[in-house]
């Protein structure tokens, strides 16, 4: 399949043109290339898998039915991210409202964290799993995306810094400072997984 | 070369930018030092967690097949006309003094009949989320109507949200403001720009950073966002 072989090498710009032509299946393969980082994005901010994974994709809807405004389409990862944040937001308050409203109380927070927790991954136990987000969302947030953007999505620091508009030297600097209080913060689990 | 080289190496490797060569390299000197060894499998255990912590319920493929599947068919070309393109902005001055060389008189007959016989100039403004009923009434209209997510925003446009109801308008810059129960937000013009006048109730705004000035007018007074997210109230 050499059309898809070059689809798929293909450069975010490219897929980005060809979406604007018409083309859906280089959207497809922008949705691909990014799910994991938009599911990884939205699980930051949001304890349920559920609900990431309903962000992820109303990002990515909105992110197509607004292509049209991305200036830079090398930077679409960095542009999504945003989008990501905001249905974020939206979503947080939608439920803190249906919370307000609503007066059933099913589980105790604890309890329901860690029901929603649960990653279809067996690398991990779910409470492994829960602590793992939890570290990762206790970095500041320029370390947060850069973390995700970088072992999640596997892009390299020149990218990155590309995807977000910073200078490569100081994405750089972020990484492997985040890189350090990761190896602290996650030391009991890699412990554990040794 | 030394450990201090590798150390280099380890480096791009964190940050993704070691090559094939300086792989290979590194992969041979942590055959033979511990120290590298522990660093480089670090990095490896941290990618590996992170991962698996990360890691969706819906596999890529099926993700992508079920977005595209959503995808409205016409959207991503679809482009909303700018309001003041430079244009527009000439045009509109052109007319301008047109009409105030034509006299007061000329320009007060118009200026009657024009809200009766033109629609206000829609807004780049859009309805992003809508839960309950919330009612718009246009600018020189009686009537009230219910607003629709695909609805127009226009300027001059008076929105009430009834108990339990709520809604989101997102600004071109996607910046949002979020209308709570009970509350009515009014949309006027001022300084050529959009101004949101909050008549009662509560509204949340989330900016996008930096953003320009930023201003809420309510009947008490005018307040100016400082930071990205704040909410007005107005009892």
């Amino acid at each position: 399949m050499p059309n898809a072989c070059n689809l798929t090498t293909a450069s975010d710009e490219q897929l980005v043109a060809a979406t604007l032509q018409g083309d859906i299946s280089s959207f497809g393969i922008i949705v691909e290339r990014y799910w994991n980082m938009a599911v990884a994005l939205a699980l930051s901010k949001i304890d349920d898998l559920v609900a990431a994974e309903d962000v992820a994709q109303e990002s990515f809807i909105k992110a197509y039915s607004q292509l049209h405004r991305l200036r830079k389409a090398s930077s679409f990862a960095g542009w999504l991210s945003k989008i990501i944040a905001q249905q974020c937001v939206n979503t947080l308050r939608r439920k803190e409202r249906n919370e307000i409203i609503s007066s059933y109380e099913t589980a105790s927070p604890e309890v329901l964290n860690f029901a929603l927790a649960k990653s279809t991954n067996p690398g991990l136990t779910d409470e492994q799993t829960l602590f793992v987000r939890r570290v990762i969302r206790n970095l500041p947030e320029k370390f947060r995306k850069l973390i995700i953007m970088r072992f999640v999505a596997g892009l390299p620091a020149v990218q990155i810094a590309k995807q977000l508009g910073k200078r490569p030297g100081t994405v750089r600097v972020w990484l492997h400072r985040a890189y350090q209080i990761l190896r602290k913060d996650l030391a009991p689990i890699l412990e554990e997984l040794e | 070369m030394n450990c201090e080289n590798y150390k280099k190496l380890i480096g791009k490797y964190l940050d993704g930018s070691i090559n094939d060569a300086e792989r290979t390299a590194l992969r041979a000197h942590t055959q033979e030092c511990a120290s590298c060894c522990a660093q480089v499998h670090s990095i490896d255990r941290i990618d590996s967690t992170i991962k698996s912590a990360f890691c969706p319920a819906t596999a890529t493929s099926q993700a992508s097949d079920s977005i595209l599947s959503k995808l409205p068919a016409t959207a991503v070309r679809w482009a909303p006309r700018p309001l003041f393109t430079p244009q527009t902005a000439l045009a509109a001055s052109i007319l301008l003094v047109i009409g105030l060389l034509l006299g007061i008189g000329a320009t007060r007959i118009t200026a009657k009949k024009r809200p009766s016989a033109k629609a206000a100039p829609t807004v780049p403004i859009r309805v992003a989320s809508l839960r309950g009923t919330v009612l718009v009434k246009h600018q020189n209209s009686q009537s009230w109507y219910e607003l629709t997510p695909e609805s127009n925003v226009y300027l001059g446009d008076t929105f009430h949200s009834a108990a339990k109801s709520a809604f989101v308008l997102e600004l071109e810059d996607k910046s949002t403001i979020e209308l709570n129960q009970n509350s009515m937000l009014v949309l006027k013009l001022y300084n050529g720009g959009t101004q949101f006048h909050l008549e009662h109730g509560r509204l949340a705004a989330t900016l996008d950073s930096p953003h320009p000035p930023f201003v809420i007018s309510t009947p008490n007074g005018r307040v100016e966002a400082l930071g990205t997210e704040f909410t007005v109230t107005v009892e």
